[in-house]
């Protein structure tokens, strides 16, 4: 059954077009995607994001558990900090790619991607010594991203969050939690609002200038900033390490995946996720096929153009046998050049 | 969603327009770059190029997709839009106008049978 936002009104008012998103009928852009875009690179723009996964861990297992279950380590998190990790199968696989506030020795908040909410809070569930509780009924999730986010925030809410720092704030009795992450690379946070105050906070964000920005724009935002997404560069049949994300694993303790990521980390990776810039026209997708001229072959996971540099760029796997930065992409039977980059694109 | 009076359409979701010189001007439907979004990058098929019904004449991609335009004729491209290679949005803010793709210099008879009127098109995109 696809769910709706409780801001589904709201967004309908301001125009939104809809999409199905991890079983989520959300916004995917209110009037132009690259409007929206550039908005949040250059000012502010705001996302309902309630669709995401968002859950409590509490008690004398919280730690154990996350620690287990997770490749980054929760023993090395602050209270008051956020970090990226990964849920990993026996063979080190993407199962999800989620984040953890933590707000207490033992109590954190786990925010897995929303096609995997219910996988992920089942696993956690299932330890010993936890209570877990579903916030996706009572809350709602806003993302308020760019340059003028800080300020935008702390004109809505009275306050900001540090850059992945987490801080509660009460407004009238009504309790917002925010922490300084966001799937832009822009500035800003992501809020976690109840209910009662779900509308009032959408309004005043876009009243004071910050444009609603749809799923359209988040994506294309992500990519240029070089932030892999779950179900298209991640996926159970790939690793961390072949993702280029080994930030998010903490060898210094013991998670499901690890033996299987020492193993690879010791024999070498066969393939991994380069980021590229087209060097002709045209907009590689999802599942074109990737090639170098010195027999590198792969597979385009993510593609579009980027509207901050108006060239095509995407992403993909390779295998690693290419010591070039040429890249050719098939688009539509045409081999079109490209140059590998390094996210970010636009900067 | 605008749908002109004086335009013949296809299933396809392009609008054709009978030239006084007999030729057709082609391009896609305001229902068609709004169904698509942001228009980012149009590729058409040199002029001279000669081609029959339903061939692909353009290629359209947007932030969403990727589309092909066809050919309504048997025929040879004319002309063709060159203001989209540098500014594919006009096909989403004039796509009766500025955002045509092509001009087709028709092979003998025109084929119409599988063509739209106003009317006939507006029943498909409702």
């Amino acid at each position: 059954m696809t769910q709706r936002s409780p801001l589904y009104q709201l967004h309908d008012g301001l125009g939104a077009r809809f999409t199905d998103f991890g079983g989520w009928e959300m916004p995917v852009r209110y009037g132009a995607v690259l409007d929206e875009h550039r908005a949040v690179r250059n000012h502010v723009g705001w996302f309902d994001v309630s669709h995401l996964g968002r859950f409590t861990c509490r008690g004398a297992g919280a730690v154990p558990t996350l620690s287990r279950l997770f490749s980054n380590n929760v023993d090395k998190l602050e209270p008051g900090r956020t970090h990226y990790t990964m849920m990993l199968n026996e063979n080190g696989g993407v199962l999800d790619d989620l984040l953890i506030w933590r707000w207490e020795d033992d109590e954190f908040w786990v925010l897995p991607n929303a096609a995997n909410h219910d996988m992920v809070l089942a696993a956690v569930a299932g330890e010993p010594d936890v209570e877990v509780e579903d916030l996706r009924p009572t809350t709602v999730m806003i993302a308020v991203q760019g340059p003028k986010g800080p300020e935008t925030l702390a004109e809505i809410v009275g306050g900001a969050p540090k850059r992945f720092g987490t801080t509660r704030l009460d407004i009238d009795g009504d309790e917002i939690a925010m922490a300084g992450t966001g799937y832009t690379g822009e500035r800003g946070g992501e809020l976690v609002v109840p209910l009662s105050r779900a509308d009032s906070i959408a309004e005043q964000l876009t009243s004071v200038g910050a444009v609603p920005c749809g799923l359209a724009a988040r994506d294309t935002l992500r990519l240029e900033a070089g932030l892999p997404l779950w179900g298209q560069d991640l996926d159970p049949e790939h690793t961390p390490l072949e993702a280029g994300l080994g930030f998010a694993v903490d060898w210094d303790h013991d998670f499901v995946g690890k033996t299987a990521l020492e193993t690879q980390r010791d024999n070498g990776l066969a393939r991994h996720l380069v980021g590229f810039r087209l060097a002709d026209r045209g907009i590689p997708r999802e599942g074109y096929p990737m090639r170098t001229p010195d027999g590198a072959e792969g597979i385009v996971t993510s593609g579009n153009v980027s509207p901050m540099i108006d060239d095509a760029i995407g992403m993909g796997y390779l295998s690693p046998i290419h010591h070039r930065d040429e890249i050719e992409i098939e688009i539509r039977g045409r081999w079109v050049p490209a140059r590998r980059a390094s996210p970010p694109f636009h900067r | 969603m605008d749908i002109r009076e004086d335009l013949e359409y296809t299933r396809e979701h392009e609008w054709i327009r009978r030239e006084d010189d007999g030729s057709l001007t082609v391009g896609i439907t305001d229902y068609a770059q709004d169904q698509l979004g942001d228009v980012v990058f149009v590729e058409v098929r040199p002029v001279e190029t000669d081609v029959t019904a339903g061939d692909m004449i353009a290629e359209v991609e947007s932030t969403k997709s990727v589309a092909e335009v066809y050919s309504p004729v048997a025929g040879k491209i004319l002309n063709v839009n060159e203001n989209l290679m540098e500014q594919p949005e006009l096909v989403n803010s004039d796509p009766y106008g500025d955002g045509w793709f092509a001009g087709i210099a028709v092979d003998g008879e025109i084929d119409d049978s599988g063509w739209l009127s106003p009317e006939e098109y507006k029943d498909l995109t409702e």
